[in-house]
């Protein structure tokens, strides 16, 4: 499996925590590198980084309580950073109230709630999907991605959209 | 750009000019120029430093500017020629220069044209000569400098060169591919799917006969990776079915890129290097109708999937006794739907009909254009769409294949080595393999954009005697680059099918192989005992 430079982004303030998200995306981690942060603050300055070498963030999972900012806070303002429009935002906690929650569906377009604790099957199966759509609105070539992600979806796009033709 | 591309692309830059600094012999001006052409584009597509449909579009670029009679090149380039001086009955004065060799001086004719006289040298006196012929005579315009880049050239116009985009085949490929991207936009393709593969029934041997005659029937007439797409959605749900580490999925997986790439053989639409082709052929006067490319190719593409099918069993026999095969979904009853069925069924049925008729296929190709548009079952978006990329390969071909036959290119490429003594079945042998060889590594299209320009120029020159065949050797080409499926890189059904992550390449590779060879051999004999019955 060829390292992809699409990033995936698990921000989480307790390290058991963190620790046992990046186990549970481990399937992926040989495709889409996985970058972790303890706070909003390490969380902007990996973004930061990441983005000045190019790379791309395909998807960040986010505890709600962080030191500083928390998690929704968080999201709201990567939003509003263009180059991270695409990437698939999870909020992974069990302590967000419905006010930040619905303000993060409106403002940060939230892609998908976990509540804690959450399955590993949940959790990867969200990453799936998730970067499967990440990758067919942001990739030209798709086929590296099958065999990881949802290839029937991708197999689809390829169809509707011809972005493989005949040679 | 990886390194390799990096390679290519000083290589191709190289052989560009590479024909300007070795001697090569009777080759011409203009020969030299399609030479440096050849080779830089063969590289780019081998190596492919930019995309292949890029090269297509530089080598229409570059012919326009170093071929055509309005380049640069040509522009204001005139034929020197000259009146012999008489001297007496049969002794001429001719400037040195118009001896092309010891004993040969070159009359002009017509533009491209000139006409080896044979002379007899008297004396030579300096800048002229004294020769002895009974051939000349005064009104008889001799080439007075025979190294000119005009003898033996005629430039085209330049647009015969961007021309070939509005060929006749490249306009029946747009109305292939108004139809499919119709076909696409309200899921006819899925719905006929389901309604074909419904009487198969759910015996897993039946199942995958059922996948692979309506993966190539409907690859017949759109585009194969569209349907291979489309055919790997249907079949993942069966292969969630199986057993981790049952083989037979793999059989499965296998057959629908083996069914894409076949299927394309059916029908002139049914892949690009059927287009190549025809193109040349039709230039050569040797035009198939529709109808003639199904009688031809149709038989021979039902024997290689039977055949295709019985090898996949064999490798991968099925270990369950049942599937559930199901495909969800409803036949579109809106009024644009069924717009698109009529046009759709209209324009089938004209195409394979077309020596009932007698209506080209190029022109009945409009049909859907104008009508999928007029009816606004595609709009604007669906317009761009389209592969366009696929129609500048194409005509970039088709262009290069011109310039080599107009500049001699493609008749010296040829000269040199002794055809005649290899006999046709031999060369229909040779050609056969050599065009699955290359396709296996190379684009399709691009092997036959390379091979035709040799085929044409064994029937012009004809080394190959009487028992040669352009037509049937043309569908030798065809049918060869389509049956290269041995690499994932060999086409783009399979390089879907491997990206699954199901199929090992060692099994496409066997399997590769072996269609491969069969159905070079299948070839040879539908070269020598059918296609004579069915072509004249």
């Amino acid at each position: 499996m060829e390292r992809s430079d699409i990033f995936i982004l698990c921000i989480e303030d307790e390290q058991e925590v963190l620790d046992a998200v990046v186990r549970d995306l481990e399937k992926l981690e040989e495709q889409f590198p996985i970058e972790t942060a303890n706070s909003a603050e390490e969380a902007r300055q990996v973004v930061e980084k990441l983005i000045s070498d190019g790379k791309k963030i395909g998807l960040i999972v986010c505890d709600h309580i962080l030191p500083g900012d928390n998690g929704v806070e968080l999201l709201i303002e990567l939003h509003k950073d263009e180059t991270l429009h695409s990437s698939r935002k999870v909020l992974l906690t069990g302590q967000a109230g419905l006010d930040d929650t619905v303000r993060a569906l409106n403002e940060a377009r939230l892609h998908h709630y976990i509540a804690k604790p959450w399955t590993r099957e949940e959790l990867l199966e969200v990453a799936v999907k998730l970067l499967t759509d990440f990758v067919i609105e942001e990739e030209e070539n798709i086929l590296p991605f099958m065999a990881t992600l949802d290839a029937e979806k991708i197999s689809e796009s390829i169809r509707t959209r011809r972005s493989i033709s005949d040679e | 750009m990886t390194p390799v591309q990096t390679i290519g692309l000083l290589l191709g830059l190289f052989g560009l000019i590479l024909p300007f600094l070795i001697p090569l012999g009777s080759l011409s001006f203009a020969g030299q120029i399609g030479l440096g052409i050849f080779l830089m584009a063969a590289i780019f597509w081998m190596f492919e430093p930019i995309p292949i449909y890029a090269t297509s579009m530089l080598v229409i670029f570059l012919q326009i500017i170093l071929l055509s009679s309005q380049g640069p090149m040509f522009m204001d380039a005139k034929l020197p020629t000259g009146e012999p001086v008489q001297l007496q009955e049969n002794t001429w004065q001719i400037p040195t220069q118009a001896l092309k060799d010891e004993n040969t001086v070159l009359v002009a004719v017509e533009p491209g044209v000139t006409e080896a006289v044979v002379v007899e040298i008297v004396e030579r006196n300096g800048q002229h000569v004294i020769v002895r012929s009974d051939q000349l005579s005064t009104d008889k315009a001799i080439v007075t400098d025979t190294g000119h880049r005009l003898v033996g050239y005629k430039p085209n116009s330049y647009t015969d060169y961007i021309g070939t985009l509005a060929n006749p085949i490249i306009i029946l490929f747009l109305g292939g591919f108004m139809l499919a991207e119709a076909s696409v936009k309200y899921n006819l393709d899925k719905n006929l799917t389901r309604y074909l593969l419904s009487p198969f029934g759910s015996k897993p041997r039946f199942i995958i006969l059922g996948l692979m005659l309506v993966t190539a029937a409907l690859s017949a007439f759109m585009s194969n990776t569209a349907t291979a797409a489309m055919m790997v959605t249907v079949i993942l749900p069966i292969i969630a079915q199986l057993e981790p580490g049952d083989r037979f999925k793999f059989g499965l997986a296998l057959s629908i890129p083996i069914a894409a790439n076949i299927g394309g053989i059916a029908t002139p639409i049914g892949t690009p290097p059927n287009a190549i082709v025809i193109a040349a052929l039709t230039d050569y006067g040797k035009s198939i109708s529709f109808t003639d490319w199904i009688i031809v190719a149709a038989p021979l593409v039902i024997v290689m999937l039977v055949f295709a099918w019985w090898l996949l069993l064999t490798f991968f026999p099925p270990s369950v006794d049942k599937f559930k095969l199901e495909m969800k979904g409803k036949l579109n009853l809106s009024a644009k739907a069924i717009g698109l069925y009529v046009i759709f069924g209209a324009t089938v049925l004209l195409w394979v009909t077309e020596n009932q008729h007698g209506i080209p296929s190029s022109m009945v190709a409009f049909l859907p254009v104008a009508a999928l548009v007029t009816g606004r079952i595609l709009g604007k978006n669906d317009i761009r769409n389209l592969p366009w990329d696929v129609l500048w390969l194409m005509a970039g071909g088709i262009s290069l294949g011109i310039g080599m036959d107009k500049t001699g290119l493609a008749v010296w490429m040829i000269s040199g080595f002794e055809w005649g003594a290899m006999g046709y079945v031999t060369l229909i042998l040779v050609f056969g393999l050599v065009a699955v060889a290359m396709s296996n590594f190379l684009s399709n299209t691009v092997t036959a954009t390379l091979l035709m320009p040799l085929v044409i120029s064994l029937h012009t020159s004809g080394v190959m005697g009487d028992s040669f065949n352009l037509l049937i050797t043309g569908v030798v080409i065809a049918v060869a680059c389509s049956l290269a499926m041995a690499l994932p890189i060999s086409t783009p059904p399979n390089a879907i099918a491997m990206s699954t992550g199901i199929i090992r390449t060692k099994d496409m590779a066997k399997v590769g192989v072996i269609i491969g060879t069969v159905g070079v051999m299948l070839i040879l004999a539908y070269a020598v005992f059918y296609w004579p019955l069915v072509t004249n």
